[in-house]
């Protein structure tokens, strides 16, 4: 139990440990609305070690897509730093694959021409793409299906389309933004299975945004618990539980531990968020 | 239960679109009939409505007539070169309509103000400025066209899914890989369907001014067997045009993959 532990954020001045391959520095983010401007994300810092799976959990309107953005490099205009490997970056970068919350397969393109897609952007020659393509069509399980267009393919498939897509991107850290919430919860469960065996067999660096705390705990080496608005860092806690795993471990004791605890955290900040949206919800009546 | 009624509903598929099939040849066959009922029937003065064997002598004569094939093809430049001039700029106009908010608002009003306007008030000017032969006619065919190509294309542009802009540029596709594989692929469909609007609208524009004032063309020819009152003659005119707006259609409809019935 004793493995539940707040975090001091990194100091600026110091450098950050040599195995963290991303570090995120005190990111800051500020949206003008029509209301009056909403800090979403303050003062947030975390990092992600060689090889880890990190979570970033928080309730709805925490900030934690702003945050996904950033990292990602699809936000402009905010404070703080992103660095990887050492190195400060602003726009998409080589190193980092997202995979989108959205459905985000090309309608128009096969499974393995959207899978290719990466590869094809950089120049990789057709019969290399196909390829390198293959396997992780087949690492995701849907060998077999790379004629096909995501119409024939269920969501859940779908979705492992686009986390093959952005695989064959090779990138140093994988970027995942609610992978699996338009799915359904058994779904959910198989595909984090895929995901932890995929990450088992590729080492991936993997930075997974949710507001899911079983499939936190699930994948999870540490998860980032957030506050609601603005979106600061409330916790860190590490999942000191065994690996290999699959979704099995759900109905350990440990487990059980594990989801309470993050829950404990989480309650008070979704109990104010619901409140806040409530209020405001009150106050837009005509 | 539901189990049942989905089995029971993939039988229906099939002799259901068997009567969709059933009723259109059934309206056909209602038509022709009371097309020849009305023709036997001698309330019409002469020959307005001839017997469909006199429309189907007029049309074999047609057939066979060299200068009828130099009219049609006169028409049909007509609109190609109107479809290939309005169309491009609609194509253009609508692609920076669509990229650009600051572009759209500033003009596209004027689109939408201008688009339900029938080009044919615009025929006298075109005569001034291009004459009376085919020129005018493509000028009008042209503008036509331009309009709604314009609108369904910026529409279109504005339609593609935000989610696959940022795929593409978090797999750091360049501008033109961008145009090339995200935007044209996701706009196909609105594009297509844009031209098949356009398209059936440069065909009324260029006939309507054929009709009008002109030496040449199919739309010459109707006026022309209208003159002689030659009904036979017009109406074969009438359904070879028919059958070139609905062969165009088809082609246009399969090549944008959805079927003619559910676009626009």
């Amino acid at each position: 139990m004793g493995a539940i532990g707040t975090e001091a954020r990194p100091a600026q001045a110091m450098a950050p440990p040599p195995d963290w391959v991303l570090v995120v520095e005190d990111l800051g983010k500020r949206f003008d609305t029509p209301d009056g401007a909403v800090t979403a994300v303050d003062g947030v810092s975390f990092g992600v070690r060689k090889g880890e799976f990190l979570s970033v959990i928080g309730p709805s309107g925490c900030g934690k897509t702003t945050v996904f953005n950033i990292v990602g490099g699809l936000e402009p205009g905010y404070q703080g730093r992103v660095r990887i490997g050492g190195e400060e970056v602003r726009g998409p970068h080589k190193s980092i694959g997202m995979v989108f919350q959205e459905e985000s397969t090309f309608p128009w393109r096969t499974v393995l021409e959207n899978v290719s897609f990466p590869l094809e952007v950089a120049g990789v020659a057709r019969a290399e793409r196909h390829q390198r393509a293959r396997r992780f069509i087949s690492l995701v399980g849907l060998a077999g299906f790379e004629n096909r267009y995501p119409s024939e393919l269920s969501g859940g498939m779908r979705q492992r389309v686009a986390i093959a897509r952005t695989l064959a991107f090779e990138p140093t850290i994988l970027l995942m933004d609610e992978p699996f919430a338009a799915l359904d919860e058994q779904t959910r469960l198989i595909l984090g299975d895929k995901v932890l065996q995929i990450q088992q067999e590729l080492a991936q660096t993997t930075l997974l945004i949710t507001h899911n705390i079983t499939e936190a705990v699930q994948l999870s080496d540490r998860i980032v618990v957030m506050t609601f608005r603005p979106g600061r860092v409330k916790r860190i806690v590490e999942i000191d539980l065994p690996r290999p795993r699959t979704s099995e471990i759900v109905g350990s004791e440990a487990f059980g531990r594990y989801v309470a605890q993050v829950w404990n955290d989480l309650r008070e900040e979704a109990t104010r968020g619901m409140a806040e949206s409530e209020i405001g919800a009150l106050s837009r009546r005509p | 239960m539901p189990a049942a009624r989905d089995l029971s509903g993939v039988a229906g598929a099939p002799s259901g679109s068997g009567r969709v099939a059933a009723i259109r040849i059934a309206i056909i066959l209602v038509v022709v009939a009371l097309w020849e009922a009305a023709s036997a029937s001698g309330w019409f003065y002469r020959d307005v409505i001839p017997s469909l064997l006199t429309v189907g002598r007029a049309l074999a004569v047609l057939a066979v007539n060299r200068d009828f094939y130099w009219h049609l093809v006169v028409s049909l430049m007509e609109v190609g070169q109107a479809l290939a001039i309005g169309g491009g700029l609609g194509i253009a106009i609508g692609l920076a309509l669509g990229g650009s908010r600051f572009l759209s608002r500033a003009f596209e009003r004027y689109l939408y103000y201008l688009g339900p306007t029938p080009k044919i008030i615009f025929f006298p000017v075109m005569i001034m400025w291009f004459g009376v032969g085919p020129a005018s006619k493509v000028a009008l065919g042209a503008l036509s066209c331009f309009f709604p190509i314009a609108l369904s294309v910026a529409a279109g542009m504005r339609q593609i899914d935000p989610v696959l802009i940022r795929v593409g540029r978090s797999f750091h596709a360049s501008p033109m890989q961008m145009a090339a594989k995200i935007h044209l692929p996701a706009m196909r469909e609105p594009i297509l369907n844009g031209v098949r609007l356009g398209f059936g609208v440069a065909i009324i524009g260029t006939l309507l001014a054929e009709t009008k004032l002109s030496n040449a063309g199919i739309g010459y020819l109707i006026m022309q067997a209208y003159a002689v009152f030659d009904m036979p003659r017009m109406y074969a005119m009438l359904i070879v045009l028919f059958a070139l707006a609905i062969a165009a259609n088809e082609l246009v409809g399969r090549y944008a993959g959805v079927h003619a019935v559910s676009g626009s």
